[in-house]
């Protein structure tokens, strides 16, 4: 379709909007992270960085407990992509691919989980690891975090499941494949961007998670990055640098990731929304 | 076995553990809630007596409570909003062809994949009353005078933390409005054109009608995650200034993490859960859009 000039000019303005109010705001944070801080707190913002140093992010990996945090975080969020495909692979091949009785209302049950509120699982749950003597561990954290991650991980694979046709399977039953062979050698190649997807969401649901990693960690030494940067910016005097550099570190791993598997991210995201 | 073929006990093997995990992880919780509602407990790990109903009796007739309760509601409001705005101009901007629209379909995406800590650090330093760029912005072009503490007043920090919470969450719902506007038909709107027409016209009687099942899961799910927020307002305001920007979640969390009463807490969470249920019921009942659509998707 061949659009007006006035059209163009609005879609224009409009898309330059749109860049502006997403993508300024991590330009902002990142350029004033590799700033000096006279530069960073100077009375005139400079929107171009007019110093470079590296100086807060050495602090930061080599003076401070970011680190730590760093290896925890990793270390959950490893373990939660584990757990979240070992039970999300198995439930959404049964779903979609073996035409299960009462599989309509397992995958309701399924729905439900995912948009239910977190927020009414956060006194029963510490209560929980407290009384599984798991408060202080990061195990705690994985459980929770493959709680939250996979009823989603199971609608995005929906869509990957479902468009493998049929005959492949047939075929691979009769040359005398059972279930768990056509599972492991047919369906799990087939729908490799989708479970990329699944663990890529997996590990950004916990990379992230900040509530339940507040009450379910007491000491230093467990703490996870987003409640580490929490404790930082509740101090009374705020080091706008070393903030703004862990931002950026714990940025990065997030930007790497959906770098890869943006793309079937989002269709995954699309076709479960239009259908269910 | 009990009637079941072979192939449909393999079948059940493979959800189970997924929803043994899920009974564990959220349906054990939900009922343990319950029994810790009706106890004294203030402190976990601490033993609690018998109380039956005495913790709602005390929710129920409390200011703080209904009050968050009052602050959820313009706050699922609000941000409903702000998000269905923002997300269906950003959508209808994405829908059209122009060098990068693949990059920026899935990029646009970012600011819901970041940490929250992060979205909160990013707008404490460019709201920071002392030296940000968005005071910085509104002192030299006039628009105020001195730069403004954004999170001082209860009215200015409610509003600035339903946009900042919008701003993360609008891409979400864009991808999602995006691709419902993706299946109406070009074709409808081609005819449209030519029985003349005019954009209200269009709008009304294709876009709505044909955004319909994106809106019912946007309206459902949208409300259940803006209502689930509690990072956001959390780290940007602790709830206040002087507890106005208390969400029923901020006071569930504060109860029993702050105060150290975990089975009021526990109460608080039973009658959320029960409003949030009748929400959403009432919300199917009256938005459902069409169930054979619905069913033909499985």
């Amino acid at each position: 379709m061949k659009r007006s000039r006035r059209a163009s000019f609005v879609l224009i303005v409009g898309l330059a909007a749109l860049l502006f109010v997403v993508l300024v705001p991590f330009y902002w944070i990142f350029t004033s992270s590799i700033k000096i801080p006279q530069e960073i707190i100077a009375r005139t913002p400079t929107l171009i960085p007019q110093s470079f140093s590296l100086q807060h992010y050495d602090k930061l990996m080599n003076s401070s407990q970011f680190p730590v945090y760093l290896r925890n975080s990793t270390m959950v969020a490893l373990a939660t992509m584990g757990v979240t495909l070992l039970l999300c692979t198995p439930a959404a091949y049964a779903l979609y691919r073996m035409r299960l009785p009462g599989r309509r209302t397992l995958f309701r049950i399924i729905l439900i989980t995912y948009a239910f509120p977190g927020i009414l699982l956060l006194i029963p749950l510490y209560s929980m690891m407290s009384s599984l003597r798991l408060i202080d561990t990061l195990y705690a954290l994985v459980i929770v975090n493959v709680t939250f991650a996979a009823p989603f991980a199971v609608w995005l694979l929906q869509a990957f499941f479902q468009t493998i046709p049929p005959e492949i399977e047939e075929s691979a039953a009769l040359d005398g494949a059972n279930r768990l062979q056509i599972l492991l050698h047919i369906i799990i190649p087939l729908t490799a961007p989708g479970l990329a997807s699944v663990a890529i969401f997996a590990f950004i649901t916990s990379w992230t998670e900040y509530m339940f990693s507040s009450v379910l960690i007491i000491s230093e030494q467990y703490r996870t990055v987003p409640v580490g940067l929490a404790g930082i910016v509740g101090q009374y005097q705020v080091d706008w640098g070393l903030l703004l550099a862990g931002a950026s570190v714990t940025t990065l791993p997030v930007l790497v990731l959906f770098a890869l598997v943006g793309r079937y991210f989002i269709s995954g995201l699309t076709a479960g929304a239009v259908k269910s | 076995m009990f009637g079941l073929s072979r192939r449909t006990l393999v079948g059940y093997l493979y959800v189970a553990p997924l929803l043994v995990w899920l009974a564990l992880t959220i349906a054990y919780p939900l009922l343990s809630t319950v029994i810790l509602s009706l106890q004294d407990i203030r402190i976990i790990g601490t033993e609690g007596s018998f109380v039956g109903v005495d913790q709602y009796r005390t929710i129920l007739t409390s200011d703080a409570f209904w009050s968050s309760t009052g602050r959820s509601v313009i706050w699922v409001l609000g941000n409903g909003l702000a998000q269905t705005l923002a997300a269906f101009i950003a959508a209808l901007l994405l829908r059209e062809a122009f060098p990068g629209v693949r990059i920026a379909r899935v990029w646009i995406i970012l600011s819901w994949i970041v940490p929250t800590v992060v979205v909160v650090i990013i707008w404490r330093w460019m709201l920071s009353a002392s030296g940000g760029i968005v005071n910085y912005a509104l002192v030299s072009f006039g628009v105020v005078e001195r730069p403004i503490g954004f999170f001082s007043t209860g009215t200015s920090a409610f509003a600035s933390v339903i946009l900042i919470n919008a701003w993360r969450m609008f891409p979400f719902m864009t991808v999602i409005m995006l691709a419902g506007l993706m299946r109406i038909p070009e074709e409808l709107y081609e005819s449209a054109a030519v029985d003349g027409a005019n954009a209200w016209q269009k709008f009304r009687h294709i876009t709505l009608p044909g955004l319909q099942p994106v809106l019912f899961v946007i309206g459902l799910l949208g409300t259940l995650m803006s209502f689930n927020t509690f990072d956001v307002i959390w780290l940007l305001t602790g709830g206040g200034p002087a507890g106005s920007t208390t969400t029923l979640p901020v006071l569930i969390y504060d109860t029993a993490f702050k105060q150290y009463r975990l089975s009021r807490a526990a109460a608080m969470s039973v009658v959320t859960g029960i409003l949030l249920l009748v929400f959403a019921l009432t919300f199917i009942r009256l938005m459902s859009p069409r169930t054979e659509e619905q069913e033909s998707a499985l």
